[in-house]
Protein backbone atom coordinates (compact mmCIF):
# COMPACT_ATOMS: atom_id res chain seq x y z
CA UNK A 1 0.00 0.00 0.00
CA UNK A 2 2.46 2.50 -1.10
CA UNK A 3 -0.43 4.95 -2.30
CA UNK A 4 -1.37 5.11 1.57
CA UNK A 5 0.57 7.81 3.09
CA UNK A 6 -0.57 10.11 6.32
CA UNK A 7 2.59 12.67 5.32
CA UNK A 8 2.98 13.69 1.48
CA UNK A 9 6.00 15.20 0.93
CA UNK A 10 6.36 17.42 -2.41
CA UNK A 11 10.18 17.70 -3.11
CA UNK A 12 11.57 17.66 -6.49
CA UNK A 13 15.46 17.39 -4.92
CA UNK A 14 16.10 13.44 -4.75
CA UNK A 15 18.86 14.61 -2.10
CA UNK A 16 16.25 16.43 0.39
CA UNK A 17 13.62 13.77 -0.64
CA UNK A 18 16.71 10.90 1.06
CA UNK A 19 17.26 13.62 3.75
CA UNK A 20 13.54 14.42 4.72
CA UNK A 21 12.92 10.20 4.63
CA UNK A 22 16.07 9.54 7.19
CA UNK A 23 14.59 12.49 9.41
CA UNK A 24 11.11 11.08 9.71
CA UNK A 25 12.82 7.71 9.34
CA UNK A 26 14.64 8.62 13.22
CA UNK A 27 10.99 8.71 14.44
CA UNK A 28 9.82 5.73 12.71
CA UNK A 29 7.50 7.94 10.53
CA UNK A 30 8.98 7.03 6.91
CA UNK A 31 6.75 4.01 6.19
CA UNK A 32 3.56 6.87 6.21
CA UNK A 33 5.57 9.00 3.77
CA UNK A 34 4.49 9.59 -0.22
CA UNK A 35 6.55 11.27 -1.85
CA UNK A 36 5.93 13.61 -4.81
CA UNK A 37 8.40 15.09 -7.27
CA UNK A 38 6.33 18.63 -8.37
CA UNK A 39 3.06 19.84 -8.11
CA UNK A 40 1.52 18.12 -10.98
CA UNK A 41 1.91 14.90 -8.90
CA UNK A 42 1.20 15.93 -6.14
CA UNK A 43 -2.29 17.13 -7.07
CA UNK A 44 -2.62 14.48 -8.67
CA UNK A 45 -2.09 12.40 -5.54
CA UNK A 46 -4.74 14.82 -3.46
CA UNK A 47 -7.33 14.24 -6.61
CA UNK A 48 -6.48 10.61 -6.99
CA UNK A 49 -6.10 10.96 -10.62
CA UNK A 50 -3.30 9.63 -13.14
CA UNK A 51 -1.12 7.03 -11.29
CA UNK A 52 -2.47 7.42 -7.93
CA UNK A 53 -6.31 6.69 -9.76
CA UNK A 54 -6.37 3.66 -7.47
CA UNK A 55 -6.11 5.07 -4.06
CA UNK A 56 -8.35 5.63 -1.32
CA UNK A 57 -9.64 8.99 -1.09
CA UNK A 58 -8.44 10.18 2.40
CA UNK A 59 -6.48 12.97 2.76
CA UNK A 60 -2.90 13.11 4.20
CA UNK A 61 -2.38 14.46 7.75
CA UNK A 62 -0.04 16.75 6.62
CA UNK A 63 1.57 18.00 3.51
CA UNK A 64 5.26 19.15 3.28
CA UNK A 65 5.58 21.38 0.48
CA UNK A 66 8.85 22.72 -0.99
CA UNK A 67 8.11 26.30 -3.14
CA UNK A 68 10.09 26.19 -6.03
CA UNK A 69 9.45 23.19 -8.03
CA UNK A 70 9.09 21.68 -11.83
CA UNK A 71 5.83 22.24 -13.71
CA UNK A 72 3.43 23.66 -11.00
CA UNK A 73 4.99 25.40 -8.35
CA UNK A 74 4.52 25.37 -4.44
CA UNK A 75 2.84 28.63 -4.25
CA UNK A 76 0.44 27.58 -7.31
CA UNK A 77 -0.32 24.21 -5.38
CA UNK A 78 -0.92 25.81 -2.37
CA UNK A 79 -3.66 28.36 -3.77
CA UNK A 80 -5.31 25.07 -5.16
CA UNK A 81 -5.70 23.20 -2.21
CA UNK A 82 -6.77 26.28 -0.17
CA UNK A 83 -9.51 27.29 -2.66
CA UNK A 84 -10.95 23.37 -2.92
CA UNK A 85 -13.71 22.94 -0.72
CA UNK A 86 -12.30 19.16 -0.34
CA UNK A 87 -8.86 20.03 0.17
CA UNK A 88 -8.39 22.82 2.28
CA UNK A 89 -8.37 21.58 5.21
CA UNK A 90 -5.18 19.96 4.92
CA UNK A 91 -2.36 21.52 7.16
CA UNK A 92 -0.21 22.52 4.83
CA UNK A 93 3.83 22.72 5.73
CA UNK A 94 5.74 24.88 3.27
CA UNK A 95 9.73 23.54 3.69
CA UNK A 96 12.20 25.61 1.58
CA UNK A 97 15.22 27.26 1.48
CA UNK A 98 13.71 30.45 0.76
CA UNK A 99 13.85 32.78 3.62
CA UNK A 100 12.20 35.79 1.21
CA UNK A 101 10.10 37.86 2.90
CA UNK A 102 8.20 37.86 -0.80
CA UNK A 103 7.90 33.78 -0.52
CA UNK A 104 6.49 34.04 3.44
CA UNK A 105 3.75 36.87 2.60
CA UNK A 106 2.17 34.89 -0.05
CA UNK A 107 2.23 31.12 1.44
CA UNK A 108 0.57 33.11 4.54
CA UNK A 109 -1.40 34.57 2.26
CA UNK A 110 -2.64 31.85 0.74
CA UNK A 111 -3.47 29.97 3.77
CA UNK A 112 -0.19 27.87 4.69
CA UNK A 113 -0.68 26.06 7.99
CA UNK A 114 3.82 26.51 8.78
CA UNK A 115 6.62 28.32 7.32
CA UNK A 116 9.68 26.49 7.76
CA UNK A 117 13.07 27.28 6.05
CA UNK A 118 15.42 24.46 5.80
CA UNK A 119 17.99 24.96 8.42
CA UNK A 120 21.75 24.64 6.85
CA UNK A 121 22.83 22.61 9.73
CA UNK A 122 21.45 18.59 9.39
CA UNK A 123 21.04 18.22 12.97
CA UNK A 124 18.93 21.22 13.02
CA UNK A 125 17.21 20.14 9.33
CA UNK A 126 17.19 16.28 11.37
CA UNK A 127 15.50 18.62 14.35
CA UNK A 128 12.87 20.46 12.16
CA UNK A 129 11.45 17.81 10.02
CA UNK A 130 11.67 15.14 12.60
CA UNK A 131 9.34 17.94 15.04
CA UNK A 132 6.92 18.71 12.14
CA UNK A 133 6.52 15.33 11.27
CA UNK A 134 5.59 14.47 14.83
CA UNK A 135 3.31 17.34 15.78
CA UNK A 136 1.20 17.15 12.48
CA UNK A 137 1.21 13.79 11.80
CA UNK A 138 0.80 12.38 15.84
CA UNK A 139 0.42 14.59 18.19
CA UNK A 140 -2.18 17.20 15.78
CA UNK A 141 -5.57 15.79 15.51
CA UNK A 142 -6.21 15.78 11.90
CA UNK A 143 -9.54 16.81 9.99
CA UNK A 144 -11.88 14.27 9.80
CA UNK A 145 -11.71 13.02 6.30
CA UNK A 146 -8.02 12.41 6.70
CA UNK A 147 -5.77 8.91 7.34
CA UNK A 148 -5.96 7.51 10.66
CA UNK A 149 -2.64 6.95 12.35
CA UNK A 150 -2.16 3.00 11.44
CA UNK A 151 -2.49 0.90 14.02
CA UNK B 1 -21.51 82.68 -51.36
CA UNK B 2 -18.16 82.36 -53.27
CA UNK B 3 -16.50 85.39 -52.35
CA UNK B 4 -16.61 85.02 -48.82
CA UNK B 5 -14.29 81.44 -49.18
CA UNK B 6 -12.25 83.70 -51.72
CA UNK B 7 -9.43 86.22 -49.84
CA UNK B 8 -10.93 89.72 -50.69
CA UNK B 9 -8.27 91.21 -53.11
CA UNK B 10 -7.26 93.72 -51.18
CA UNK B 11 -5.75 91.57 -48.15
CA UNK B 12 -3.11 90.99 -50.50
CA UNK B 13 -2.26 94.29 -51.93
CA UNK B 14 -2.74 95.65 -47.46
CA UNK B 15 0.30 93.02 -46.82
CA UNK B 16 2.31 93.78 -49.32
CA UNK B 17 2.04 97.55 -48.78
CA UNK B 18 2.71 97.10 -45.10
CA UNK B 19 5.79 94.40 -45.51
CA UNK B 20 6.79 97.35 -47.98
CA UNK B 21 6.42 100.00 -45.42
CA UNK B 22 8.06 97.99 -42.54
CA UNK B 23 10.89 97.40 -44.94
CA UNK B 24 11.87 100.85 -45.63
CA UNK B 25 11.39 101.89 -42.19
CA UNK B 26 14.13 99.36 -41.52
CA UNK B 27 16.91 101.26 -43.47
CA UNK B 28 19.47 102.19 -41.39
CA UNK B 29 22.33 103.54 -43.99
CA UNK B 30 22.35 107.58 -43.02
CA UNK B 31 23.34 108.14 -46.90
CA UNK B 32 20.15 106.45 -47.83
CA UNK B 33 18.20 108.29 -45.01
CA UNK B 34 19.09 112.04 -46.20
CA UNK B 35 19.28 111.10 -49.91
CA UNK B 36 15.42 110.20 -49.19
CA UNK B 37 15.61 113.78 -48.02
CA UNK B 38 16.95 115.63 -50.62
CA UNK B 39 15.26 113.41 -53.30
CA UNK B 40 11.66 113.86 -51.82
CA UNK B 41 11.91 117.80 -51.43
CA UNK B 42 13.36 117.93 -54.79
CA UNK B 43 10.50 115.77 -56.78
CA UNK B 44 7.67 118.07 -54.32
CA UNK B 45 9.28 120.74 -55.46
CA UNK B 46 9.85 119.87 -59.03
CA UNK B 47 5.77 119.14 -58.95
CA UNK B 48 5.06 121.95 -57.30
CA UNK B 49 6.52 123.77 -59.87
CA UNK B 50 4.94 122.04 -62.50
CA UNK B 51 1.56 122.44 -61.16
CA UNK B 52 2.14 126.41 -61.00
CA UNK B 53 3.03 126.54 -63.86
CA UNK B 54 -0.03 124.93 -65.54
CA UNK B 55 -1.89 127.60 -63.52
CA UNK B 56 -2.84 125.00 -60.20
CA UNK B 57 -2.85 128.17 -57.23
CA UNK B 58 -1.28 127.61 -53.63
CA UNK B 59 -0.55 123.65 -54.21
CA UNK B 60 3.35 124.05 -53.08
CA UNK B 61 2.56 124.31 -49.37
CA UNK B 62 0.61 120.74 -49.44
CA UNK B 63 2.42 119.26 -51.78
CA UNK B 64 5.94 120.07 -49.94
CA UNK B 65 4.56 118.95 -46.34
CA UNK B 66 3.80 116.01 -48.02
CA UNK B 67 7.48 115.08 -48.56
CA UNK B 68 8.40 115.93 -45.11
CA UNK B 69 6.04 113.84 -43.82
CA UNK B 70 6.93 111.16 -45.99
CA UNK B 71 10.49 111.77 -44.94
CA UNK B 72 9.83 111.57 -41.44
CA UNK B 73 8.01 108.75 -41.95
CA UNK B 74 10.45 106.66 -43.45
CA UNK B 75 13.86 108.33 -42.54
CA UNK B 76 13.43 109.48 -39.19
CA UNK B 77 14.34 112.64 -37.50
CA UNK B 78 17.62 114.07 -38.72
CA UNK B 79 16.34 113.86 -42.48
CA UNK B 80 12.85 115.14 -41.40
CA UNK B 81 14.96 118.09 -39.87
CA UNK B 82 16.83 118.10 -43.39
CA UNK B 83 14.18 118.52 -45.43
CA UNK B 84 12.17 120.70 -43.35
CA UNK B 85 15.06 123.64 -43.85
CA UNK B 86 15.21 122.41 -47.62
CA UNK B 87 11.78 122.54 -48.24
CA UNK B 88 11.63 126.41 -46.52
CA UNK B 89 13.85 127.52 -48.21
CA UNK B 90 13.01 126.47 -51.63
CA UNK B 91 9.29 127.50 -50.70
CA UNK B 92 11.11 130.95 -49.61
CA UNK B 93 13.04 130.74 -52.55
CA UNK B 94 10.59 129.64 -55.74
CA UNK B 95 6.98 130.91 -54.29
CA UNK B 96 7.25 133.71 -51.92
CA UNK B 97 7.43 137.47 -53.13
CA UNK B 98 10.18 138.68 -54.27
CA UNK B 99 10.60 135.33 -56.24
CA UNK B 100 13.76 133.69 -56.74
CA UNK B 101 15.19 135.80 -53.87
CA UNK B 102 16.09 134.57 -50.03
CA UNK B 103 14.11 137.64 -48.77
CA UNK B 104 10.91 137.47 -47.14
CA UNK B 105 8.27 140.45 -46.71
CA UNK B 106 6.93 141.01 -43.60
CA UNK B 107 3.62 140.61 -44.52
CA UNK B 108 4.52 136.74 -45.66
CA UNK B 109 5.88 136.49 -42.08
CA UNK B 110 2.92 134.60 -40.52
CA UNK B 111 2.30 133.00 -43.95
CA UNK B 112 6.20 131.09 -43.27
CA UNK B 113 5.91 130.55 -39.98
CA UNK B 114 2.88 128.79 -40.48
CA UNK B 115 4.40 126.66 -42.66
CA UNK B 116 7.31 126.00 -40.63
CA UNK B 117 5.33 125.10 -37.76
CA UNK B 118 2.93 122.96 -39.41
CA UNK B 119 5.88 121.12 -41.04
CA UNK B 120 7.74 120.96 -37.60
CA UNK B 121 4.19 119.23 -36.38
CA UNK B 122 4.12 116.38 -38.81
CA UNK B 123 7.90 115.57 -37.99
CA UNK B 124 6.77 115.67 -34.12
CA UNK B 125 3.89 113.24 -34.38
CA UNK B 126 5.62 110.87 -37.11
CA UNK B 127 8.56 111.22 -34.54
CA UNK B 128 6.25 109.85 -31.70
CA UNK B 129 4.67 107.79 -34.13
CA UNK B 130 7.86 105.91 -35.29
CA UNK B 131 9.19 105.40 -31.95
CA UNK B 132 6.01 103.80 -30.63
CA UNK B 133 6.27 101.64 -33.34
CA UNK B 134 9.76 100.45 -33.00
CA UNK B 135 9.22 99.90 -29.33
CA UNK B 136 6.29 97.76 -30.68
CA UNK B 137 8.38 96.24 -32.99
CA UNK B 138 11.12 95.49 -30.29
CA UNK B 139 8.50 93.69 -27.73
CA UNK B 140 7.26 91.90 -30.34
CA UNK B 141 10.51 90.70 -31.54
CA UNK B 142 11.57 89.87 -27.98
CA UNK B 143 8.45 88.01 -27.45
CA UNK B 144 9.49 85.71 -30.63
CA UNK B 145 12.34 85.12 -28.93
CA UNK B 146 10.67 84.18 -25.78
CA UNK B 147 8.60 81.84 -27.82
CA UNK B 148 11.13 79.79 -29.59
CA UNK B 149 13.40 79.77 -26.43
CA UNK B 150 10.21 78.10 -24.67
CA UNK B 151 9.45 75.99 -27.52
CA UNK B 152 13.34 74.93 -27.43
CA UNK B 153 13.10 74.54 -23.58
CA UNK B 154 9.85 72.09 -23.74
CA UNK B 155 11.65 70.07 -26.73
CA UNK B 156 14.47 69.71 -24.06
CA UNK B 157 12.34 69.01 -20.79
CA UNK B 158 10.26 66.53 -23.11
CA UNK B 159 13.78 64.52 -24.26
CA UNK B 160 15.12 65.08 -20.84
CA UNK B 161 12.08 63.48 -19.59
CA UNK B 162 12.15 60.93 -21.87
CA UNK B 163 15.55 59.97 -20.66
CA UNK B 164 14.48 59.64 -17.62
CA UNK B 165 11.90 57.55 -17.97
CA UNK B 166 13.78 55.22 -20.10
CA UNK B 167 16.21 55.47 -17.12
CA UNK B 168 13.65 54.33 -15.12
CA UNK B 169 12.77 51.35 -16.59
CA UNK B 170 16.37 50.52 -16.92
CA UNK B 171 16.50 50.91 -13.17
CA UNK B 172 13.45 48.96 -12.92
CA UNK B 173 14.36 45.99 -14.88
CA UNK B 174 17.79 45.78 -13.33
CA UNK B 175 16.17 45.72 -9.78
CA UNK B 176 14.37 42.90 -10.73
CA UNK B 177 16.68 40.92 -12.41
CA UNK B 178 19.08 41.59 -9.12
CA UNK B 179 15.72 40.49 -7.14
CA UNK B 180 15.71 37.37 -8.99
CA UNK B 181 19.11 36.62 -8.37
CA UNK B 182 18.84 37.18 -4.98
CA UNK B 183 15.65 34.92 -4.69
CA UNK B 184 18.03 32.24 -7.00
CA UNK B 185 20.95 32.65 -4.25
CA UNK B 186 18.33 32.44 -1.75
CA UNK B 187 16.59 29.05 -3.35
CA UNK B 188 18.95 27.51 -5.35
CA UNK B 189 22.27 28.36 -3.80
CA UNK B 190 21.38 26.89 -0.38
CA UNK B 191 20.21 23.65 -1.79
CA UNK B 192 23.54 21.80 -2.69
CA UNK B 193 24.99 23.50 0.52
CA UNK B 194 22.70 22.09 3.30
CA UNK B 195 23.24 18.57 1.27
CA UNK B 196 26.95 19.08 1.40
CA UNK B 197 26.28 19.44 4.82
CA UNK B 198 24.44 16.72 5.69
CA UNK B 199 25.74 13.98 3.74
CA UNK B 200 29.03 14.99 5.50
CA UNK B 201 27.45 14.83 8.89
CA UNK B 202 25.95 11.29 7.89
CA UNK B 203 29.35 10.41 6.29
CA UNK B 204 30.50 11.07 9.62
CA UNK B 205 28.12 9.55 11.38
CA UNK B 206 28.37 6.31 9.68
CA UNK B 207 31.89 5.76 9.18
CA UNK B 208 33.63 7.53 12.03
CA UNK B 209 34.62 4.71 13.95
CA UNK B 210 36.72 3.37 10.33
CA UNK B 211 38.08 7.10 9.99
CA UNK B 212 41.81 8.15 11.61
CA UNK B 213 42.51 11.24 12.74
CA UNK B 214 43.31 13.10 9.88
CA UNK B 215 40.28 12.02 8.16
CA UNK B 216 37.92 13.21 10.53
CA UNK B 217 39.75 16.21 10.73
CA UNK B 218 39.55 16.79 7.02
CA UNK B 219 35.10 15.80 7.96
CA UNK B 220 35.01 18.50 10.70
CA UNK B 221 37.34 20.88 8.17
CA UNK B 222 34.23 20.41 5.05
CA UNK B 223 31.57 20.79 7.59
CA UNK B 224 33.05 23.97 9.54
CA UNK B 225 33.77 25.47 5.75
CA UNK B 226 30.61 24.44 4.69
CA UNK B 227 28.73 25.56 7.43
CA UNK B 228 30.94 29.07 6.71
CA UNK B 229 29.64 29.32 3.55
CA UNK B 230 26.03 28.80 4.59
CA UNK B 231 26.59 32.14 7.21
CA UNK B 232 28.17 33.91 4.43
CA UNK B 233 25.20 33.58 1.86
CA UNK B 234 22.48 34.26 4.74
CA UNK B 235 24.80 37.47 5.51
CA UNK B 236 24.82 38.56 1.87
CA UNK B 237 21.11 37.59 1.21
CA UNK B 238 20.37 40.07 4.91
CA UNK B 239 22.31 42.76 3.10
CA UNK B 240 20.90 42.67 -0.14
CA UNK B 241 17.49 42.46 1.71
CA UNK B 242 18.53 46.01 3.48
CA UNK B 243 18.64 47.81 -0.13
CA UNK B 244 15.52 46.19 -1.33
CA UNK B 245 13.01 46.11 1.52
CA UNK B 246 9.95 48.60 1.76
CA UNK B 247 10.77 51.28 4.96
CA UNK B 248 8.55 51.83 7.21
CA UNK B 249 9.28 55.55 8.65
CA UNK B 250 8.10 57.02 12.10
CA UNK B 251 9.48 59.27 14.53
CA UNK B 252 12.38 56.75 16.12
CA UNK B 253 13.78 57.03 19.94
CA UNK B 254 17.79 56.35 19.30
CA UNK B 255 18.10 56.78 22.98
CA UNK B 256 15.05 53.75 23.42
CA UNK B 257 16.86 51.65 20.53
CA UNK B 258 20.44 52.13 21.89
CA UNK B 259 19.13 50.83 25.28
CA UNK B 260 17.45 47.62 24.05
CA UNK B 261 20.74 46.91 21.72
CA UNK B 262 22.81 46.90 25.33
CA UNK B 263 20.01 44.88 26.97
CA UNK B 264 20.60 42.31 23.93
CA UNK B 265 24.24 41.94 24.39
CA UNK B 266 24.21 41.35 28.40
CA UNK B 267 24.89 37.94 27.37
CA UNK B 268 27.93 38.80 25.11
CA UNK B 269 29.00 41.07 27.85
CA UNK B 270 28.74 38.71 30.50
CA UNK B 271 31.95 38.38 32.94
CA UNK B 272 33.35 41.39 31.11
CA UNK B 273 33.69 44.40 33.11
CA UNK B 274 32.22 46.99 30.05
CA UNK B 275 31.80 50.44 31.19
CA UNK B 276 28.70 51.81 29.49
CA UNK B 277 28.76 55.88 29.08
CA UNK B 278 25.23 56.41 26.69
CA UNK B 279 24.85 60.33 26.49
CA UNK B 280 21.68 62.10 25.40
CA UNK B 281 20.21 60.61 21.77
CA UNK B 282 17.97 62.53 19.56
CA UNK B 283 14.42 61.54 18.27
CA UNK B 284 14.90 60.87 14.41
CA UNK B 285 12.91 59.66 11.52
CA UNK B 286 13.35 56.47 10.08
CA UNK B 287 12.57 52.71 9.78
CA UNK B 288 13.15 51.13 13.71
CA UNK B 289 14.10 48.16 12.81
CA UNK B 290 16.86 48.98 10.46
CA UNK B 291 18.10 52.00 12.67
CA UNK B 292 18.49 48.94 15.33
CA UNK B 293 20.30 47.06 12.76
CA UNK B 294 22.95 50.23 12.72
CA UNK B 295 23.00 50.25 16.23
CA UNK B 296 23.36 46.75 16.46
CA UNK B 297 25.99 46.18 14.68
CA UNK B 298 28.10 49.38 15.61
CA UNK B 299 26.97 48.30 19.31
CA UNK B 300 28.31 44.90 19.08
CA UNK B 301 31.47 45.58 17.07
CA UNK B 302 32.60 48.00 19.67
CA UNK B 303 31.76 44.82 22.02
CA UNK B 304 33.77 42.37 19.84
CA UNK B 305 36.70 44.37 19.38
CA UNK B 306 36.94 45.24 23.07
CA UNK B 307 37.42 41.45 24.28
CA UNK B 308 41.20 42.03 25.03
CA UNK B 309 40.78 44.98 27.37
CA UNK B 310 40.56 44.12 31.09
CA UNK B 311 37.83 47.05 30.95
CA UNK B 312 35.85 48.06 28.09
CA UNK B 313 34.97 51.64 27.81
CA UNK B 314 31.93 52.02 25.29
CA UNK B 315 30.50 55.18 25.00
CA UNK B 316 27.33 55.96 22.68
CA UNK B 317 26.46 59.73 22.10
CA UNK B 318 25.95 62.52 19.86
CA UNK B 319 28.11 65.42 18.13
CA UNK B 320 27.13 68.71 18.83
CA UNK B 321 25.68 69.97 16.21
CA UNK B 322 27.26 72.47 14.22
CA UNK B 323 24.74 71.82 10.81
CA UNK B 324 20.99 72.65 11.92
CA UNK B 325 19.92 69.91 9.08
CA UNK B 326 21.66 66.67 10.83
CA UNK B 327 22.15 65.38 13.85
CA UNK B 328 25.33 62.71 14.40
CA UNK B 329 25.75 60.15 16.27
CA UNK B 330 28.86 58.10 17.33
CA UNK B 331 30.18 54.54 19.29
CA UNK B 332 33.22 54.77 20.68
CA UNK B 333 35.36 51.97 22.08
CA UNK B 334 38.96 51.47 23.37
CA UNK B 335 39.15 48.03 21.13
CA UNK B 336 41.48 47.45 18.66
CA UNK B 337 40.75 50.27 16.45
CA UNK B 338 42.27 49.98 13.40
CA UNK B 339 44.76 51.58 10.68
CA UNK B 340 43.05 54.93 8.92
CA UNK B 341 45.05 54.01 5.78
CA UNK B 342 42.34 51.41 5.24
CA UNK B 343 39.54 53.38 6.73
CA UNK B 344 38.47 53.70 3.25
CA UNK B 345 38.07 49.70 3.07
CA UNK B 346 35.97 49.68 6.48
CA UNK B 347 32.64 49.89 4.98
CA UNK B 348 32.88 47.51 2.02
CA UNK B 349 31.02 44.59 1.63
CA UNK B 350 33.00 41.38 3.16
CA UNK B 351 36.09 43.89 3.65
CA UNK B 352 37.58 42.81 7.22
CA UNK B 353 40.89 44.12 8.54
CA UNK B 354 41.26 41.73 10.81
CA UNK B 355 41.78 37.79 10.64
CA UNK B 356 39.46 35.64 11.05
CA UNK B 357 40.97 33.88 14.42
CA UNK B 358 41.12 37.22 16.18
CA UNK B 359 37.77 38.12 15.64
CA UNK B 360 34.81 36.68 14.06
CA UNK B 361 32.84 37.89 11.34
CA UNK B 362 32.05 38.27 7.93
CA UNK B 363 32.73 41.76 6.99
CA UNK B 364 29.23 42.47 6.25
CA UNK B 365 28.09 44.35 9.36
CA UNK B 366 29.30 47.67 8.58
CA UNK B 367 28.21 47.33 4.71
CA UNK B 368 25.04 47.17 6.46
CA UNK B 369 25.57 50.54 8.30
CA UNK B 370 26.32 52.35 5.52
CA UNK B 371 23.51 50.93 3.30
CA UNK B 372 20.89 52.27 5.78
CA UNK B 373 22.11 55.03 6.63
CA UNK B 374 22.41 56.22 3.01
CA UNK B 375 18.72 54.84 2.75
CA UNK B 376 18.09 57.33 5.23
CA UNK B 377 19.77 60.45 3.53
CA UNK B 378 22.99 60.19 5.94
CA UNK B 379 25.98 59.77 6.33
CA UNK B 380 29.10 57.65 7.79
CA UNK B 381 32.62 57.92 8.60
CA UNK B 382 35.05 56.27 10.77
CA UNK B 383 37.96 57.38 13.36
CA UNK B 384 40.53 55.30 14.96
CA UNK B 385 44.25 53.87 15.43
CA UNK B 386 45.78 50.48 15.81
CA UNK B 387 45.35 49.19 19.31
CA UNK B 388 44.13 52.61 20.41
CA UNK B 389 40.37 51.92 19.71
CA UNK B 390 37.72 53.08 16.80
CA UNK B 391 35.30 56.06 17.00
CA UNK B 392 32.18 55.28 14.16
CA UNK B 393 30.04 58.14 13.23
CA UNK B 394 26.40 57.95 11.61
CA UNK B 395 24.11 61.03 10.53
CA UNK B 396 20.86 61.15 10.55
CA UNK B 397 18.73 64.26 8.45
CA UNK B 398 17.37 66.12 11.49
CA UNK B 399 13.94 65.09 12.17
CA UNK B 400 11.83 68.25 12.22
CA UNK B 401 13.61 68.42 8.80
CA UNK B 402 12.42 65.09 7.53
CA UNK B 403 8.66 65.05 8.45
CA UNK B 404 8.33 68.46 6.91
CA UNK B 405 10.03 67.03 3.77
CA UNK B 406 7.64 64.09 3.68
CA UNK B 407 4.43 66.90 4.27
CA UNK B 408 6.02 68.63 1.14
CA UNK B 409 6.32 65.66 -0.86
CA UNK B 410 4.69 63.00 -0.94
CA UNK B 411 6.97 60.66 -0.97
CA UNK B 412 5.80 58.86 1.95
CA UNK B 413 7.63 55.52 2.31
CA UNK B 414 10.40 56.12 0.06
CA UNK B 415 11.86 58.46 1.56
CA UNK B 416 15.54 58.93 1.54
CA UNK B 417 16.60 56.20 -1.32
Amino acid sequence: MTTLGRILVVEDDPNDVELTLIALGEYHLANEVVVTRDGQQALDYLYCRGEFHTRSNENPAVMLLDLKLPRVDGLEVLQQIKTDESLKMIPVVVLTSSHEEKDKMRSYKFGVNAYVVKPVDFHEFVDAVKELGIFWAVVNEPPPGSMKKLP
Amino acid sequence: MSDLEEPPQGVGVKRALARWNQELQRIRSPILRYGLSVACVVLALGLALALQHYQFRDVELPVLSLAIAIVTWYAGIGPSVLAILLSTTCFNYFFIEPVHSFAVSTKDLPYFFTFLAWAALVAWFSTVSRRIEEGLRLARDRLQTEVEHRAQRETEIRRLNRELAKRATDLDATNKDLESFAYSVSHDLRAPLRHLVAYSELLQKEASSSLDDKSRRYMQTILQSAKRMGNLIDDLLAFSRVGRAETQNNLVSLEQLVKEVVAELREETNGREVAWKIGALPVCYGDRSMLKLVLANLVSNAVKFTRMRARAEIEIGCVDEKNKHEVEMFVRDNGAGFDMQYVDKLFGVFQRLHLAEQFEGNGIGLATVQRIIHRHGGKVRAEGAVDQGATFYFSLPNAQDAVERIRHDHTGTHFGR
